[in-house]
């Protein structure tokens, strides 16, 4: 049970970002990377020593994502956004099989961290990596607006992308009860919702006339790249192993 | 050798890929129709396979098949598809975006492809949510337009409704019946069929996978987002109202045979069929937005396909959605040159019917006209019967024969009467022309639909009949269908012979207020409106 806590803490199960955002011990970035080591620490943890995880704390976790749905639409800050949605897809880690939910966690990781740099590209060019009035991206900084769409469309969960073929992974998986069924439903929505949000306050609407819009460097184009060639060959792993 | 037509689905996904490294304008639509020709060729090559030696071509480990149904929708998309491009060539030129709509438009491609050609529940379900992405991002194309990303949030909201349902489906689906392969599913939902069991796991299944259907194909009360995304251009619209809106009908196809468990399923369909098919029509009428009222004109004869399926005329929908598709697109891609040739010529659209046999008569015989009245009322079901009788005579042994009829004798009814206004000319030129097409067309119509349902369902087709027959008796149908035929004549009659007296008072209070509730929707898009602002 002491185990189980503890995971449920490492697993993004507790909003302890409420500490860091509040004391302001951390900056935003920090906070992120902070919870994405924490989440590692987690997974290698559950790896090692595997525990049936009871419902309660699912149930923690639940509230956990609904309060995080919530703050995250009240942000319009890049590595905020990327923290939340670690935090909303909490649930997942705590009660789907861990063999089916560490790959949907590490895609998950991956993709946040595309987020994360995002918001430091956003940060060097526009002094913040926050998107608010910085509208369409998709004319204005075509290398920009490829790279997010495809994390936009992968935490909204949509395929080709691997969090969403993952994610059918889990729920194929796992027993269908009733918590199953919210769980699912505050995921599948959650996840969406943020993302949606995101969307179209970022790649859509019109170019702000008042701001010098600049694209992808080299180096972001580099690291972006990576990210998105290891996105696709979870897909195509993760794909393999649903279907069998 | 034929194993190629498999790889129909990635091909848009390569198209797409090469556009993403070309920069000369002029060669993005070239490559784009060059390499699409290539699918159709492949589908038109895979269809004579499959008709040819009777068999599916089946690959990449079961995942995807060029079955009967492929072999009838892979060539009507690709086609399609060509034609859509080759219009957008010059339509999209000037628009900002030139290169992610055509590469846009091969993902929305391939994920149609994929859906027709998938033999397993979770290539079903990526392709099914691929389209549903894809589809946002092409209705949203004109991203500076506020109400465009707008209507597209809708979109994207009823379609991922229907993306969660569709998931849990398949989830249910596997967990009730052990596979996820469609072929081997089909196999034992038909077996089972034969000793049908009352587990109330599959009437869930069933009704989710209906409900997924029915919202991607806009029926009520899901239908809000079709008449609002014609802010998107042309050859999007045409692409959504000939293709994307039909994948309902085609995963009812698809799963037919689960739904031979289910008659509680097929009823209810048949039910929200027909209550979008009125309700669609008669807003359609009323709306004041051409665009609009063109978008509820499909959202009716999406009510039209689920309708068919709930009768169990599954071919019939596969039928419908492709003779729908073709006219819709041509409505959409004509309507650019139409509205532009009729801003000089106010006598353009001409109608061929006018030319040949209008011919205007001040003093018109009242008698002969209610006698012509008369047999333009009757005589469409005595050709619909006769032709049935001839064609397929156990047609008449289910109760779907009367809905069919009723509705075959409505469209004829209403051929014979507003398309060559017999109310001002009656010669026995134009009652001559009227019958001898009338039997002609419904003839094709009728042979070419028996064959259709022969060729993908062969002996089990007369199962999906049985399966919806309805607990009603055939003369509570007939006395149903008399019922409708009575007062459908009387309106008529009173359209055409009774002078309205015009009042100069005001109108009757209930007319208006049945008006004005069409007139807003049924304040369908208000609710939406207030309660649906997700995204801000």
């Amino acid at each position: 049970m002491f185990l189980n806590i503890i995971l449920l803490f490492l697993f993004a199960g507790v909003p302890y970002y409420i500490f860091f955002e509040k004391t302001k011990v951390l900056k935003n970035d920090k906070i992120f990377l902070v919870s994405a080591a924490l989440f590692l620490g987690g997974i290698v943890l559950a790896s090692l020593y595997p525990q049936e995880r009871s419902n309660s704390l699912v149930v923690i976790s639940l509230i956990t994502s609904v309060f995080s749905i919530y703050k995250a639409t009240k942000t319009s800050n890049f590595y905020k956004v990327s923290y939340y949605m670690l935090f909303i897809n909490a649930p997942v880690f705590m009660m789907f099989d861990l063999k089916h939910s560490i790959p949907y966690s590490v895609s998950l990781l991956i993709t946040l961290f595309g987020i994360y740099f995002i918001g430091k590209y956003y940060e060097r060019n526009y002094k913040s990596a926050n998107y608010y009035s910085i509208s369409g991206v998709t004319i204005a900084t075509p290398y920009a607006g490829i790279a997010l769409t495809i994390y936009i469309i992968t935490l909204a969960l949509y395929p080709p992308f691997p969090n969403a073929i993952l994610f059918i992974g889990n729920i194929l998986a796992s027993e269908i009860n009733t918590l199953w069924y919210i769980t699912v439903v505050v995921i599948f929505f959650g996840n969406f919702f943020i993302a949606m949000r995101i969307m179209t306050k970022t790649l859509f609407g019109k170019p702000n006339v008042t701001i010098h819009y600049v694209d992808f460097s080299s180096k972001d184009k580099f690291i972006h790249f990576l990210i998105l060639v290891t996105l696709a060959i979870f897909s195509v792993w993760g794909f393999q192993e649903v279907i069998q | 050798m034929e194993k190629i037509v498999l790889l129909i689905p990635s091909i848009p996904i390569v198209i797409a890929f090469i556009l993403f490294f070309v920069n000369k304008k002029e060669l993005m639509p070239k490559i784009s129709i060059m390499l699409s020709s290539m699918v159709a060729a492949l589908a038109l090559y895979g269809t004579y396979y499959v008709m040819c030696y009777d068999t599916p071509i089946t690959g990449f480990g079961g995942l995807v098949i060029y079955n009967e149904l492929s072999s009838i929708l892979v060539p009507y998309v690709a086609i399609l598809g060509l034609v859509i491009r080759k219009y957008a060539t010059k339509y999209m030129w000037d628009e900002p975006g030139y290169k992610r709509f055509f590469i846009l438009l091969n993902f929305i491609f391939s994920a149609i492809y994929l859906l027709v050609m998938s033999n397993n529940l979770i290539v079903l379900a990526v392709a099914w949510q691929l389209m549903s992405i894809s589809l946002y991002l092409l209705v949203s194309f004109n991203i500076r337009s506020k109400s465009a990303v707008k209507n597209g949030s809708w979109t994207m909201l009823t379609h991922k409704l229907a993306d969660l349902l569709f998931l849990i489906a398949v989830v249910l689906t596997y967990k009730t019946f052990g596979s996820f392969d469609l072929a081997e599913l089909s196999q034992k939902w038909l077996i089972m069929s034969e000793n049908p069991i009352d587990d109330p796991r599959i009437y869930v299944i069933g009704f989710l996978f209906l409900f997924a259907a029915m919202m991607k194909s806009a029926i009520m009360p899901f239908h809000l987002w079709l008449p609002y995304t014609s802010e998107a251009p042309t050859p999007i619209s045409g692409l959504m109202h000939a293709g994307v809106v039909n994948v309902g009908a085609i995963l009812l196809n698809k799963l037919a045979f689960l739904l031979l468990l289910t008659p509680m399923v097929l009823n209810v369909a048949f039910v929200m069929g027909l209550i979008t098919a009125i309700f669609a029509s008669l807003l359609m009428l009323v709306v004041s937005d051409i665009k609009r009222s063109l978008g509820y004109s499909t959202v009716g004869q999406m009510g039209y396909m689920i309708m068919e399926v709930g009768l169990g005329a599954f071919s019939l929908a596969i039928y419908h959605l492709m003779v729908h598709g073709i006219f819709k697109a041509t409505m959409f891609l004509e309507s650019g040159s139409l509205i532009k040739h009729a801003r000089h010529d106010p006598n353009i659209p001409k109608r061929l019917s006018y030319e040949l046999f209008w011919e205007e008569k001040a003093n018109y015989s009242s008698k002969k006209m209610f006698r012509l009245l008369a047999i333009f009322t009757i005589l469409p079901v005595v050709i619909f019967i006769g032709i049935k009788m001839i064609l397929a005579e156990e047609f008449f042994h289910f109760n779907a024969a009367i809905v069919i009829l009723a509705f075959a004798w409505l469209t004829g009814t209403q051929l014979f009467l507003s398309f060559f206004k017999v109310s001002k000319s009656e010669s026995l030129k134009v009652v001559f022309a009227l019958v001898s097409s009338f039997i002609i067309i419904l003839f094709t119509y009728e042979y070419l639909g028996l064959a259709l349902e022969h060729f993908l369902y062969g002996e089990n087709a007369l199962r999906f009949y049985e399966a919806a027959t309805m607990n009603v008796t055939m003369l509570m149908s007939l006395v149903l269908l008399g019922a409708i035929v009575i007062v459908g004549w009387l309106f008529m009659y009173k359209q055409h012979f009774v002078d309205v007296p015009k009042s100069k008072d005001k109108p009757n209070k209930t007319k208006w207020l049945f008006y004005k509730i069409l007139a807003k929707e049924a304040y369908f898009s208000d609710i939406y409106l207030k309660y649906f602002k997700f995204f801000k």
